[in-house]
């Protein structure tokens, strides 16, 4: 085990120093990523101070949501950006996919270690710089507690974007033509989970609440470290249900994954 | 002329042949959409006008955004910088008739496609369902189309100038995503440029970016049509010197560069 982790940590190295052999590309492309973060930051900035607040919700505390999510998808795609399906659709139209099962190392463990794309440290980075400033503006007391909260916010997003990447890259081994369908619950649940969940329909809510858990992952444990009082119908331990709900969603990504590799069959070139 | 009307239709069927990331793209658009909207019933909840919109205007502004998002950030923008880099391009030089007519005349086709497939459904069904303020006049509606037709050469001229920025740098990637955070903010994909501050404001609107989606949006919500069909037009000519200007340039830069 300690030998197989001593090999994915070598192809990960290895796809760090190759990027990092130009240094202006990645300075460019982690600014890029990054740049991203606070263009948008600075129009949910703009619009919700136009407004004074959005279902009771200063604008700094909308900032928190946006930065917790941010980070969560850059840490999701640091190792999973190659999952995406146009990529996963290369790798299979060029037989490279049909090497990696030939190899001894698990094909996940290698496809995710050769590709950590560091470019992503950069929205990783602004999230978090986000956070901590929006927690400032907004009179956030920062606790072991709650930093340990935002923590768990970010890797629980993480998890669950990754487990939808997973899914989506399974789905893709089997139609070989990835859809962009993916993308919508990559960036529009980011999008959605940025903003309070109070100010959803039902449907809406129930659906990145229960099925796809990223509102419960980011919102929950925002409303804690705001001291916020949630809805009513969603009492404040939920934050910790995000814990049991992204691992679930991880193995759910993970047998989709399995179940793709399993009706893989290649595409003859 | 006919040459340039048949690499139109070559476009348009091109685009239309893809079915399926048709429905991902209207399902992926109509998610924003429902987004955006809640996002806007919740802000105007407890006030009426906010920066001279309405709900009604903020609504509106929502789905022409969805439905022009595909024109605008096309998702074949890095087309032409793949053919110069690999050379491909210099066939392009090679053809009978005028390259950028050549050019916008296909890339005209497939938003044209788009158009028809992508934006007219989604505001139709947005229409339907929320109380959205678009003309009613055939004037009016022809008007929006005009803007909205105009709104697609203008992004096309953007996506000729940065493919052609791959003739000078081999990292004309890394300057479109360094690039492309301003220009969705600047162009009101984030928000309407109209909440943006004065002076910010002021500058955006003097910009090529305002042609893109907030002009449709003007026409759409009963502005003034004539001024943004106009802006739209001078920024059509301008950008149109522009990109003439960089092609004579890159086609000196070609022959050094493909061989």
């Amino acid at each position: 085990m300690a030998e197989r982790a001593g090999i994915y940590l070598r192809l990960a190295a290895a796809a760090v120093r190759a990027t990092a052999r130009r240094p202006a590309y990645l300075a460019g492309r982690t600014l890029a990523a990054g740049l991203l973060v606070a263009v948008e930051v600075a129009g949910v900035v703009l619009l919700v101070d136009r407004f004074g607040t959005i279902g009771g919700w200063r604008p700094a505390e909308v900032v928190l949501l946006f930065g917790l999510a941010f980070a969560g998808q850059g840490l999701a795609q640091l190792f999973g950006d190659t999952l995406e399906a146009d990529k996963v659709s290369t790798l299979v139209r060029r037989g490279t996919f049909d090497q990696v099962l030939t190899r001894p190392v698990s094909p996940l463990g290698w496809v995710v270690a050769s590709y950590v794309d560091t470019r992503f440290l950069g929205r990783v980075l602004a999230g978090a710089g986000t956070v901590v400033w929006a927690a400032d503006r907004a009179g956030v007391a920062w606790t072991p507690g709650r930093a340990g909260l935002a923590a768990l916010a970010v890797v629980c997003a993480a998890a669950i974007i990754f487990a939808v990447l997973l899914a989506a890259a399974g789905f893709t081994f089997v139609t070989v033509q990835g859809s962009e369908a993916v993308n919508m619950l990559i960036y529009g649940g980011q999008y959605l989970a940025s903003y309070p969940m109070q100010i959803y329909g039902s449907a809406l809510r129930f659906l990145f609440v229960w099925v796809v858990p990223f509102g419960l992952a980011i919102y929950m444990p925002a409303l804690a470290i705001l001291g916020r009082q949630g809805p009513p119908g969603l009492p404040g331990w939920l934050a910790w249900l995000s814990v049991p709900a992204a691992a679930a969603f991880l193995a759910a990504g993970g047998l989709a994954w399995r179940a793709g590799i399993r009706h893989y069959v290649g595409t003859g070139s | 002329m006919r040459s340039y009307l048949a690499l139109l239709g070559a476009g348009f069927r091109r685009q239309t042949t893809y079915r399926l990331a048709l429905a991902a793209g209207l399902l992926t658009n109509a998610f924003f959409g429902v987004v955006r909207t809640a996002v806007f019933y919740a802000l105007y909840a407890e006030r009426d006008q906010v920066a001279g919109l309405d709900v009604t205007d903020a609504l509106t502004y929502v789905w022409v955004l969805e439905g022009m998002f595909a024109v605008v950030w096309a998702p074949w923008v890095w087309e032409m910088a793949e053919a110069v880099r690999s050379g491909e391009f210099l066939v392009e030089l090679l053809r009978p008739g005028d390259p950028y007519l050549r050019l916008l005349a296909f890339d005209l086709g497939r938003t044209l496609s788009i158009l028809v497939t992508r934006t007219l459904p989604t505001l139709v069904v947005a229409a339907m369902v929320l109380d959205l303020r678009l003309p009613s006049t055939p004037g009016g509606l022809a008007a929006l189309a005009a803007s909205m037709v105009l709104a697609a050469v203008v992004s096309f001229q953007f996506r000729f100038l940065f493919g052609s920025a791959a003739f000078w740098t081999p990292d004309h990637r890394s300057m479109f995503l360094l690039v492309f955070p301003v220009l969705w903010l600047a162009s009101g994909f984030v928000i309407p440029v109209d909440y943006f501050p004065e002076g910010l404001r002021r500058l955006v609107e003097g910009s090529p970016l305002i042609p893109l989606l907030m002009a449709p949006v003007r026409v759409a919500t009963g502005g003034p049509a004539g001024p943004a069909l106009a802006g739209q037009v001078a920024w059509v000519l301008l950008l149109w010197l522009a990109g003439r200007l960089v092609l004579a340039a890159a086609g000196r830069r070609l022959v050094v560069h493909g061989g």
